[in-house]
């Protein structure tokens, strides 16, 4: 883990805050030349003066247009030796942003876009979003015995944006910080669109202790609910953690309270509909992926 | 009519116990408003509440500025926040805090509560959210509301075992509260810390065991706040950054990390 420390302390995050762990891995592998953007969220309202390097920030909507004029600006200036970052949420990624991300990645500008996935608008107090995972319990989808939090299933965003065939595609979590700075530091170098998705646990929005934000992201990872993989230039698949044997998804369920409310059946959907995708991506593991 | 503040921080249920509060005055028919003050409530940042209790003709619907009570919830709060804000004269400060009334230190001879609703609410609780703790000090210290409304708002809020020990909470604040008159002094000496500092968000500290450390580096790696550097191959923590999150016990392998309460250092 080298690399200069680029995120300085005494930021105003949550104790226990997964964007501010990711932030610091991610920085310090980008390094000294970097410029990034901000879309609104708790990226931009609690961590981007803390991060002292050039930003600047526009509505959600505008999150895809903004990084590609940057780098377009640099290029015409002919400067090439600037990692240009996209930190957006998942808001700004997965619902909002989509348009933007959408665009940016057809263009393949030479933008690497980080989704600092929280899994709602922890910043306005915790709406669902559309990569709020199915039955979570969020303010705006909340739990009673006629309603289990969450309808619908969360998107597919890595794959959404391997399907632009773009340069990289990567997830992460902060419970494996060699494996994220590893990511960036290999995808930084190549030219055109990257995207990783990291898991970024929210002590105060998915209701866990704060000391328990590793713990609980390690446990999501080790038990196929947030699997680690790459898809390379030319739609390469590739698993980065592969345990032997997935554990059982209500260890990392039963650390959350936006979760308490499953019932047996609810959460015995979830653990089948995990292992059936953990068997998809053994299958297609080390294939190439048709376009 | 009375109008009370109070201070907390995210976390701690300051807007929870205006709620409660507001909710006993109206159990005992009497008109009431819980304000939450709008800003950012996270976990640890300081957070504001007011309650305006009277008759419904003299309601209004604003934000308190001049306060007959002011309630805080936490106990290092006082060294960072003006809580004696626009405190009328006559007012009265019922404050989280482990010394009695007489070393509380203060520009203006208010009346002072103290009550060690931290120690209470880690008791009773088993978590250090002090909302409970500090309106059974609240009944005490001013008379405003009966013990009996609190407590039934409090049934009312939470049911079951969590209803049952949040009553034990106010009722053991209840009973430890000390009313009495601050030290006054000519200027209050604050905490000097460096910009930034988040020192006071912590309720516990955590303190490493140079002679168990590793120097693995897990916490510093993890350490959300990048305030553990590795001195000698030994983690040593900078307090003026730390929010006492408590990863790095959590993910200290040889268990050389130990959460210890901030109000043991003393006051």
């Amino acid at each position: 883990m080298v690399g200069e420390e680029i995120v300085t302390s005494g930021s105003t995050s949550c104790q226990g805050c997964g964007h501010a762990i990711l932030a610091r891995l991610a920085f310090k592998a980008f390094g000294r030349k970097t410029i990034f953007t901000l879309v609104p969220g708790c990226i931009w309202i609690t961590l981007s003066r803390n991060i002292p390097l050039f930003s600047t920030g526009t509505v959600f909507e505008g999150g895809g247009a903004l990084v590609s004029g940057i780098t377009n600006g640099l290029a015409a200036r002919g400067i090439e030796d600037m990692n240009v970052v996209a930190f957006y949420g998942d808001g700004g990624t997965a619902d909002i942003g989509l348009q933007g991300l959408s665009g940016a990645a057809e263009r393949n500008e030479n933008v690497f876009w980080i989704c600092a996935d929280n899994q709602a608008y922890m910043n306005t107090g915790g709406q669902r979003s559309g990569a709020t995972p199915k039955y979570a319990q969020t303010t705006t989808t909340p739990a009673s015995y006629i309603r289990r939090g969450k309808r619908t299933k969360r998107k597919n965003l890595p794959f959404i944006v391997a399907a632009h065939d773009v340069a990289y595609v990567g997830t992460a979590s902060i419970a494996y910080p060699s494996d994220l700075v590893g990511k960036i530091e290999y995808a930084k170098g190549l030219k055109g669109f990257k995207f990783l998705h990291v898991q970024s646990p929210c002590p105060t929005g998915w209701g866990f202790s704060p000391s328990d934000t590793i713990k609980v992201a390690r446990l999501t990872v080790q038990s196929g609910i947030w699997p680690l993989f790459e898809i390379t230039e030319g739609n390469d698949f590739r698993l980065t953690y592969k345990p032997r044997e997935l554990k059982p998804v209500g260890e990392a369920l039963g650390l959350q309270r936006r979760f308490r409310h499953l019932t047996d059946g609810e959460s015995q959907e979830i653990q089948s509909r995990v292992n059936g995708q953990w068997k998809q991506l053994l299958e297609i593991d080390g294939k190439r992926l048709p376009y | 009519m009375i109008e009370i503040r109070l201070h907390g921080r995210g976390g701690q249920g300051a807007v929870t116990a205006s709620r409660l509060l507001a909710t006993a005055a109206f159990l005992e028919d009497k008109h009431s408003q819980s304000i939450p003050m709008y800003g950012t409530e996270r976990r640890g940042a300081p957070v504001t509440a007011f309650v305006r209790i009277g008759e419904k003709d003299k309601m209004v619907r604003s934000l308190i500025h001049e306060p007959d009570y002011v309630v805080v919830l936490d106990s290092l709060l006082r060294k960072t926040v003006n809580i004696t804000e626009g405190l009328k004269d006559d007012g009265m400060l019922i404050l989280n805090s482990s010394v009695p009334p007489e070393e509380i230190e203060l520009l203006k001879p208010y009346k002072v509560a103290t009550v060690d609703a931290t120690g209470i609410a880690l008791e009773t609780l088993g978590r250090p959210i002090t909302n409970t703790a500090i309106l059974g000090a609240f009944v005490k210290a001013t008379g405003e509301i009966g013990l009996e409304s609190v407590i039934e708002a409090v049934k009312q809020q939470w049911k079951g075992t969590l209803g049952e020990i949040n009553v034990k909470a106010v009722e053991a604040a209840y009973e430890a509260t000390e009313v009495g008159d601050p030290k006054i002094v000519a200027e209050v000496v604050g905490e000097k810390a460096p910009a930034g500092s988040r020192a006071d968000w912590r309720t516990f500290r955590p303190v490493v065991d140079l002679e168990k450390c590793t120097g693995c580096r897990l916490c510093w790696v993890y350490c959300p706040e990048h305030c553990i550097e590795m001195v000698d191959d030994k983690s040593v923590i900078d307090y003026a950054y730390c929010k006492g999150c408590g990863i790095c016990v959590e993910e200290c392998p040889v268990g050389a990390i130990e959460m210890k309460s901030e109000s043991e250092r003393g006051e």
